[in-house]
Formats: C-alpha cells, sequence, structure tokens
C-alpha cells in the first residue's frame, strides 16, 4: 500500500475505527479530531508500517457491516484486496438511486409550527398503563417525549389517594430536583418530599423522590433488620429512565431495588425506547408475585424529520422522505450526500492534496 | 472551507427557517464556551420585549437561588437569547437555562451530550455534530439508543407539530453511524450486575449463606445468563440428536476407545523424529561446527566464526574465514571434514562475528597449521530405530485391530469426535453460566473473610455489621481506613478532604490549592493502604490538589464560593459535583453512630461546614 493509499483507506474510516487504532500508539488521541489524527498515525505508521497495516485491515474487518455498504449482486464474490477504493466505486457505481430526486426542502419544512391549543386527553397507551397498575406491575418502554410523566404522576394520584405510600426514583440528583418541583405543584408541597444522603426535606410526605441508591439502601436497611419509613406502607415504586439498568458501572443499583422491593408494592418502570422491555418484562414477571405488563411502542407522537446542514450555512433533508426511512439508513438525499462528500474531500488530508 | 459551521451563522440560519428553539450538542464544555464568546461581537441583540421576558423568568429563578444572581453569563444571555448547558456549571444556573427553555425564551442552548439523558428539555430543533462520545477515557460511537435519546428531544408535544434533528458535519462525524442511529431499531439492552463488597455483607447480614444462590438468581444477570444457557441447550439437544447414529458399538464408549488406539498408533509412527529435511550427518555435525572450529571444504580450509540457521528454510548454515582470507556463508552440508581443533577467537556481536585483530590472527594459526589434521569422530544416529517393546505392548491391549466395527469406527472417529468435543463444550459453556454469578459472589466472601468482615461461616464479624453502611464505591479502602484508626484525631476538614479525593475519580489536569502538611501525610497513608489493597479493589486516584480543594472549603468558614472556584482551575460544576459526592460519602460515615461516635461527629460537623452557600440551595 503507499502512502497516499493508506491515507486515504484511514480517511474512509470511521472516527471510532481510528481511535481505536490509535489507542497505544498516539498519546491523547481522544483529543485529537479526524483530520489530526489522520495525520499522528501516518507519521506513526512509519515505525513500523507492516503492522500497522496489518492492525487496520483486522480493525477493518472486524467490522464488515460499518465499512462496506450492501455490494451490488457481483457475478463471482470478488476478494476485496484492497476495499478502500472498491468502496468509493461501488458507491458510486451502485447508486442509480443517487439520482432519484429526494424531496424538496420546502415540502421537507411544511407543517412546521405550534399546534393549536388542545384540551388534554390522555393517550391509549397511558390510559392502558394506568389501569394495568391495578393488576400488576407495569413496563413502560417509548420514545422519548412521549409523556411518561403523566402515567407516574396518574399512577402516584391514586395510591396517595389510597394511602399508600409512593417512592419516585430517577437515576440523577438534577432530574430529581426537577421532578421535586414539578410534582410539589401538581401534588402540593406538603405531599411532596425529598431525601438525599445527608437531608430529608419532608420525609414524611406521601410521594417521596430519591435517587435508586438511596431507595436501594432503604432497602438493604430493611433486609437488615432496621425499622424505617413506612416500608410496609408502600405501595407503589416508580423507576424512571430505568434503561439505566444497563449503565456499566450503576446499573446494579437497578437490579437490587426490583430484587428487594417488597412484594406489596407495584412497580412502575419507565424507559426510553430500547431493543428488548419483553426481557424486563418477563423477568419482572419471574420474580415478582404479580405478572408484570408491558406498555411498548416505538412511533414519537411528533414526528421527526431529519436535516443536513452544510457548514456553508446551505440546509437540506437528510433523507429522501420528509419523515426517517426506518430501515433504510442509505436512503440519503442526493443534494445531503454529495454535500457530505464534498465536505469529507474538502476536510481530510487526502483531499487537500488535490 | 470551515471544518464546521460558525455558531453565529449557525443561529441566523436556524432563526431563518424558524427551527427555533433548538439545542446544538457540541463535542465537549469547551465548544460550548467557545461557541458563548463567539457571539460576543454579534449583532444578534433580541428585541427589548424578548430581553424582558428573560429578565422576567430569570428573576423568579433567582428568588430560589440566590447564588446565580451575579451569574457573568447573565448578560449575554440576555442580549442574544442563547445559553450553554454544560456538567461545568453549577446546578442552580442550568436549572435557570432549562425554566428559560421551557418558557420558550431562548433561541438555542449549547450542550453537551449529557444533558440527552434523563433532563427534561425539548426543544423544536436538535443539532448534531458528532457521532461519538468520549466514554470511561475512549471514544465510543453513539448506539442507536443514545442517537434516538438525542434527536428525541426534538419536537415538544403540545408546542410543535414537527421536531427536527439536523446533522451539521465536524471533523469528528462519521454520518453512517447517525443515519443508522436515525432508521434503526435501538439495541437491546445487557445486565451490568457487579458484585460489591458492600452487596455481599448486606445480603449476608439478612440471609443465611444457603439463601444465597436462589436471591443471585432473582437477577436480570441470571435471567439473561439463563437465556444463553438456553440457546446452548437447544444446540446440545441438536447434539444429541446428530449423536445418534453413533451410539454404543462393540464397546460401550467407542470413540475414547478408538481416540486412545488411534493416538497410540500415531506415536509409533511419530517416532522417526522428521524435525527437518536434513541429512542425519548434517545434524549430528551441526553441533561441533562452533566458533574457532577448523574445518574442510571441498576447497581448502576454514575457521567456522559462528554457526546459524538460514532465515526461510531453517537449513544449517556457517560463517567460516577461508585461507585466503574470505569471509563465506556456507550451508553446513558443504563441510567436508571437521578436525579436532578449535582455535582462540574474539567473538563479536556483529559481522565478521569476531573482533579484526582475532581475524588477523585466525589467518596467521590457518597458515601455521600441519597439512593433515586428525578428523573429530562423530556419532550418527541411525535413522529408522524400531518400535521400542512398551508401545508394541499397549497396542496389543487394544481390541480394535481385530474388532469387527473397526472400519464404521476409523471412518466415523472424525464426525463423532467432533460432535461429542462440541457436546462437552456447550455442558461446560451452561454449567459456567449457571453458577458464574455465584462463584464471583464467593470470590468476594473469600476476600471478606481474609480481612475479618466475616467469620468462617460467613456470618458478619462485628466489624462486618458496621461496614455493611458503607455502600459507596471503595467502600473497602474507607472501611479499611477506619479500622487502621486512619481518622483518629482528624478535623473535618481533613476527614472531608480524604473523603473527596476518595470520591474524585476524574484526572482533568488543572492548577489547585495546595495541601497542608498534615493532610499530605494522611494522604500519603491512605495512599499506602490503597495500593495494598490493589489486589482486591481499584485504588482511586487520591489527588491531592482535590482534597486541598476541600479542605479549604471546610477549614475557612469565611470563605466564598467565588473565593472558592477563584482558587482553582476547576470549574464550578466539577467543585460543585466533588463537594456533593463528598457530602454523599460523609452522610455515609455518619450512620456508624453507634460504633464510631467519635468519627460519626466528626462527619457531621463536616457535613454542617460543607452545605454553606450553594451548597445549601438543592436537597
Ligand atoms: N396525552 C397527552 N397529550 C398531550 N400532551 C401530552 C400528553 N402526555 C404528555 N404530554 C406532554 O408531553 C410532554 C413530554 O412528556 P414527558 O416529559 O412525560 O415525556 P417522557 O416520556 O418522560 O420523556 P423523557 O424520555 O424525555 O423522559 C410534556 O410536556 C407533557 O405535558
Ligand atoms: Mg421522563
Amino acid at each position: 500500500m503507499t502512502t497516499e493509499e493508506l491515507e486515504q483507506l484511514l480517511a474512509q474510516q470511521p472516527i471510532a475505527l481510528l481511535h481505536r487504532l490509535a489507542r497505544g500508539r498516539v498519546q491523547r488521541h481522544f483529543r485529537a479530531g479526524k483530520r489530526r489524527l489522520i495525520e499522528v498515525l501516518l507519521r506513526h505508521s512509519a515505525e513500523n508500517r507492516a503492522g500497522f497495516e496489518s492492525d487496520l485491515m483486522t480493525l477493518i474487518g472486524e467490522k464488515p457491516t460499518r465499512t462496506a455498504p450492501p455490494l451490488p449482486q457481483a457475478p463471482a464474490p470478488r476478494k476485496p484486496k484492497s476495499p478502500a477504493p472498491q468502496r468509493r466505486t461501488t458507491h458510486r457505481s451502485v447508486e442509480p438511486e443517487s439520482h432519484e430526486p429526494g424531496v424538496t426542502l420546502s415540502s421537507w419544512l411544511e407543517g412546521l409550527g405550534v399546534p393549536p391549543p388542545k384540551t388534554f386527553v390522555a393517550d391509549a397507551w397511558q390510559e392502558e398503563a394506568i389501569a394495568k397498575l391495578r393488576e400488576g406491575d407495569v413496563v413502560v418502554s417509548v420514545p422519548t417525549g412521549s409523556g411518561k410523566t403523566y402515567v407516574a404522576v396518574e399512577a402516584a394520584r391514586r395510591a396517595i389517594a389510597e394511602n399508600r405510600t409512593v417512592i419516585y426514583t430517577s437515576p440523577l440528583k438534577a432530574l430529581s430536583n426537577t421532578k421535586y418541583t414539578e410534582f410539589s405543584k401538581i401534588f402540593g408541597a406538603d405531599q411532596v418530599g425529598i431525601l438525599t444522603g445527608d437531608r430529608r426535606d419532608n420525609g414524611q410526605a406521601p410521594l417521596l423522590i430519591m435517587t435508586t441508591e438511596i431507595l436501594r439502601n432503604l432497602l438493604y436497611d430493611a433486609g437488615g433488620g432496621e425499622i424505617d419509613i413506612r416500608l410496609d406502607t408502600l405501595g407503589l415504586v416508580i423507576l424512571d429512565e430505568s434503561q439505566y439498568i444497563a449503565d456499566p458501572e450503576r446499573g446494579v443499583v437497578w437490579e437490587e431495588t426490583i430484587i428487594f422491593c417488597p412484594s406489596q408494592a407495584r412497580m412502575l418502570l419507565l424507559s426510553a425506547s430500547i431493543g428488548n422491555p419483553h426481557d424486563i418484562a418477563e423477568w419482572l414477571t419471574s420474580i415478582r408475585t404479580t405478572p408484570c405488563h408491558l406498555i411498548r411502542h416505538s412511533t414519537r407522537t411528533v414526528p421527526l424529520r431529519a436535516g443536513y446542514l452544510h457548514p456553508n450555512g446551505k440546509l437540506t433533508p437528510l433523507f429522501r422522505t420528509v419523515g426517517i426511512p426506518h430501515g433504510h439508513p442509505t436512503h440519503l438525499h442526493p443534494e445531503a450526500k454529495r454535500l457530505f462528500l464534498q465536505y469529507e474531500d474538502e476536510t481530510l488530508p487526502s483531499g487537500r492534496r488535490r | 472551507m470551515p471544518p464546521s459551521i460558525h455558531p453565529v451563522d449557525l443561529i441566523l440560519a436556524l432563526r431563518d427557517k424558524h427551527l427555533t428553539p433548538a439545542i446544538v450538542f457540541l463535542t465537549s464544555r469547551r465548544a460550548c464556551d467557545e461557541a458563548m464568546q463567539s457571539f460576543d461581537h454579534s449583532h444578534i441583540v433580541l428585541p427589548p420585549p424578548r430581553q424582558e421576558a428573560i429578565a422576567a423568568v430569570l428573576d423568579k429563578v433567582i428568588a430560589q437561588y440566590p447564588s446565580i444572581a451575579e451569574h457573568p453569563l447573565i448578560p449575554t444571555v440576555q442580549r442574544i437569547g442563547v445559553a450553554a448547558h454544560h456538567a461545568g456549571h453549577l446546578p442552580s444556573w442550568k436549572i435557570a437555562v432549562e425554566e428559560l427553555m421551557r418558557h420558550g425564551c431562548l433561541d438555542a442552548v449549547f450542550a453537551t451530550t449529557t444533558l440527552a439523558a434523563g433532563v427534561d428539555f425539548p426543544a423544536r430543533t436538535v443539532i448534531i455534530t458528532q457521532s461519538s462520545i468520549r466514554k470511561s477515557r475512549d471514544f465510543m460511537d453513539l448506539t442507536i439508543g443514545e442517537v434516538q435519546q438525542i434527536a428525541g428531544r426534538a419536537g415538544r408535544r403540545g408546542k410543535d407539530l414537527v421536531g427536527f434533528a439536523i446533522v451539521t458535519p465536524s471533523p469528528y462525524i462519521d454520518l453512517n453511524v447517525l443515519t443508522k442511529g436515525f432508521t434503526g431499531h435501538p439495541e437491546a439492552i445487557n445486565s451490568q450486575f457487579l458484585i460489591s463488597y458492600p452487596m455481599v455483607l448486606n445480603l449476608l447480614k439478612a440471609h443465611p449463606l444457603d439463601q444465597i444462590q436462589p436471591i443471585l438468581a432473582k437477577s436480570f444477570a441470571q435471567f439473561q445468563l439463563n437465556q444463553r444457557a438456553e440457546v446452548l441447550q437447544r444446540k446440545l439437544d441438536d447434539l444429541g440428536e446428530q449423536m445418534e447414529p453413533f451410539g454404543p458399538r462393540v464397546c460401550t464408549d467407542w470413540i475414547t476407545e478408538w481416540q486412545t488406539f488411534d493416538q497410540v498408533r500415531r506415536q509409533k509412527s511419530h517416532r522417526a523424529p522428521i524435525r527437518r529435511h536434513e541429512p542425519p550427518e548434517v545434524a549430528a555435525r551441526f553441533h561441533f561446527l562452533t566458533p574457532g572450529r577448523v574445518v574442510g571444504f571441498a576447497r581448502g580450509r576454514g575457521v567456522v566464526l559462528r554457526q546459524y540457521r538460514s532465515k526461510g528454510q531453517k537449513s544449517p548454515m556457517i560463517t567460516a574465514l577461508r585461507e585466503d582470507g574470505g569471509i563465506t556463508e556456507s550451508p553446513a552440508s558443504t563441510v567436508t571434514e571437521v578436525s579436532d581443533r578449535i582455535l582462540d577467537c574474539v567473538d563479536a556481536p556483529v559481522y565478521p562475528w569476531c573482533t579484526p585483530d582475532s581475524v588477523e590472527d585466525l589467518l596467521h594459526q590457518l597458515e601455521e597449521l600441519p597439512g593433515r589434521l586428525p578428523e573429530l569422530p562423530i556419532l550418527i544416529p541411525k535413522d529408522d530405530e524400531p518400535i521400542p517393546d512398551a508401545i508394541v505392548q499397549t497396542l496389543g491391549d487394544f481390541a480394535c485391530p481385530t474388532c469387527p466395527s473397526r472400519s464404521a469406527c476409523q471412518r466415523d472417529y472424525p464426525i463423532a469426535a467432533k460432535l461429542r468435543q462440541e457436546q462437552h463444550r456447550h455442558v461446560k459453556s451452561i454449567q459456567a453460566l449457571r453458577t458464574s454469578l455465584w462463584h464471583r459472589f464467593q470470590e468476594k466472601i473469600d476476600v471478606l473473610q481474609e480481612f475479618g468482615y466475616l467469620t468462617p461461616t460467613a456470618h458478619l464479624t462485628e466489624d462486618g455489621e458496621w461496614a455493611r453502611l458503607i455502600r459507596i464505591d471503595h467502600s473497602l479502602l474507607i472501611t479499611e481506613l477506619l479500622r487502621a484508626g486512619a481518622f483518629n484525631g482528624a478535623d473535618p476538614a481533613m476527614l472531608a478532604a480524604v473523603m473527596s479525593s476518595i470520591a474524585h475519580d476524574d484526572d482533568r489536569p488543572g492548577a489547585f490549592p495546595r495541601v497542608s502538611s498534615g493532610l499530605a501525610s494522611l494522604l500519603g497513608q491512605v495512599r499506602k493502604l490503597a495500593v495494598s489493597l490493589s489486589p482486591h479493589e481499584d485504588p482511586p486516584l487520591l489527588r491531592a490538589d482535590i482534597a486541598a480543594v476541600t479542605e479549604r472549603w471546610i477549614g475557612d468558614p469565611t470563605l466564598t464560593w467565588i473565593g472558592l472556584c477563584k482558587s482553582t482551575t476547576m470549574a464550578e460544576g466539577d467543585i460543585y459535583r466533588l463537594l456533593a459526592r463528598t457530602l454523599e460519602f460523609l452522610s455515609q460515615l455518619h450512620t456508624l453512630k453507634v460504633t464510631h461516635p467519635g468519627l460519626a461527629d466528626t462527619a457531621s460537623r463536616a457535613i454542617a461546614a460543607l452545605r454553606r452557600g450553594v451548597l445549601e440551595e438543592l436537597p
């Protein structure tokens, strides 16, 4: 491989791959941008070119889906000797689609605006979640901004009316504070309390807000025999942002909390869209006394559109369609594609020389 | 062309298309701050009514959190209607920005991706400038879930008919990651069940040892391990079916029988070692071709300077000094005579492998040698030795050679053996999946027993009883420090300072105040202990400069927040988080009232001193 070829190949790799390549080779590589990283890597590769190239090829090989776009029906499987140039050529030759017209900017922008004020009507899934909580635990996995808080509030309202204690947990103190303010407005300040490691504000209130760690500690203290706040009157535990169960460091706290949550209390897990919410629901069903009901959907309430803004200020749709073409990441808008290729050519070292 | 769009142009473009309010996600705090600064000389100025609206909202927030009354960013925010929001800011300032955004007062907020998770903070448009984020000191591509979490901030229910997620390139971007993120399904999430010392102590406090395994079995971790085990179990069932034609034959376990027989057979045929393709006499001679040896070639004599094996073929080679003064590289097979003479030669590590003086000397000695030299008698091993009796006998122990199913066994063995090997592997993996959590738990038990927190029967010792109340990172270090009496007589400032150096896990460099000598020596002691515990628990960074920040804040009650911030280059938000985390650690020490009254008291005094000013504003 000539240096120029190598440089081009590097330029075509995702930045994450370059960082992996730089690990152990370049100090503080995570501070460098793509262009700089390529320069440094090239300089470094002089020391052990063969080793460098083979590492690069291994890394590229590990991510075949990322680097190689779907190949056309080639007559015979050719060995991709140098995947880089091939990728470029296939990119161009395979895409008659790129001549397909995309939507115009004006139709992409159409419909932008403020909806007329409406009286609040709960969504069907919100009603369902609240209703199902009567029968057992509920896991909700819906897109960001769908209205999970409404479910939490209504469920809490009902439990409080039944003289039950409600605990609401969030992963972040900042979020706890926001919810404290929000819930105080809804239920009245005397109805809401917040617990942190060293402070209890209104700790006797029926609705208690805390981080998940604090709840876990309460449950351990109860398990260890210490009498603590009204765990016997606990009627509902709400775990917001429960996709945190997959957090490398803190995830275990969510598991502990769910395992040790008293059986008489209902659990309501609110989570952003995740790939396997049925696993979570099935797991809860398998370890708790009541069955767990899963509420999930992936349609956004407010439709989302994706765009591309070129550094020169030109705005274009990112995809050929107005909405997001689910399942078709390659359906790029021809204009967006052209501009982005131009951007890469102009900003990456291989382009500058041309 | 600039590598990315200028912030002022960006905001103008968004306004022009009615795409505000927007959240602009940038790669770093610095990028956010620089974006704010770039408005300093811009002509963007909000009309007075909007400026007043901002002031009104800010006034309300300031009434609740006075600490931000003098915030240096207030004038800019008010003038241009744009703000920054990142972890370097005080929580109260972030609340102010969120509140402004909720009231629709701002056109844009520059934020880092930390905002994407959990903060209630929607906008009409989201601008994405990166496709990877820094996680535990490494850059990682955004997952599909993360892209959707970020993009999902666009489009407020009730305030927008549509939301826009707009990509604008920077040198950090990989467009594929983002388009996949927009159009794909979020990834499945996986359990991350870390077993910690406090978990073990607390479980054993509430449950006897023999009930632990069923409790661990209730974890999501085990649920997912079981799923994997079931997949393997299905494969195992499949293998079982495939194995059916290979059931018992003349012997029940014919596979093992044949395998052993086959091995012995092979061993026999392996007896003649064909190490390299070299004649035995060359191999035998090669041992003697050491530096200084006088040898004969077809033409003339020479002295061996070194022996080696060629790079490719590994054939035996020598470097020799010839009578005519030439130095040659030749295969060992070209040697016709090996004499019994060895001349003195002084080795050198590089060509010609001996010193120049030595070359002169050797040439001289070669000339002096007599015409005939006695040859070295070299024994050449015979190639085909008979198979030792022992092996012949073992072969006789097998029934295979005369067995009626011999040919079937011979034919089926490769497939059957492979299938059975796979079966064994799956059985082992399933076993491991079912028991791995329990094993990891037992490992922790072992350590806790070694340190005396658990009795040999896995009950809590006196120390275990209080140690289980320390439920934070580095719990082993902290409980060991208490047992060593490291904090006896320490004042609140020192205790808090050490706790903050244990709590702090960021290696961002900076300039900081100096520590007192008392604290320095205490930190030295802590460091030593942390290193000695490192086989059982990763040591914390234990930065003295960080400890010094806390020491100052607690040690000097008249120090203002601004004064503290000025004494370091640490960002306000980082100092706040450091102290908040220290508070958390101290409050755990405070729970040890019964067993460590003195320490609990010091901790509570430290908490009282720490919670003042900004740190008092939020729970
Ligand atoms: N049925 C509804 N009709 C109209 N608006 C609603 C409805 N339910 C919720 N909302 C509004 O939707 C907005 C977003 O709701 P919310 O904050 O609960 O979302 P979320 O699902 O918790 O999102 P996140 O993933 O960001 O936590 C709120 O302003 C809320 O008032
Ligand atoms: Mg929410």
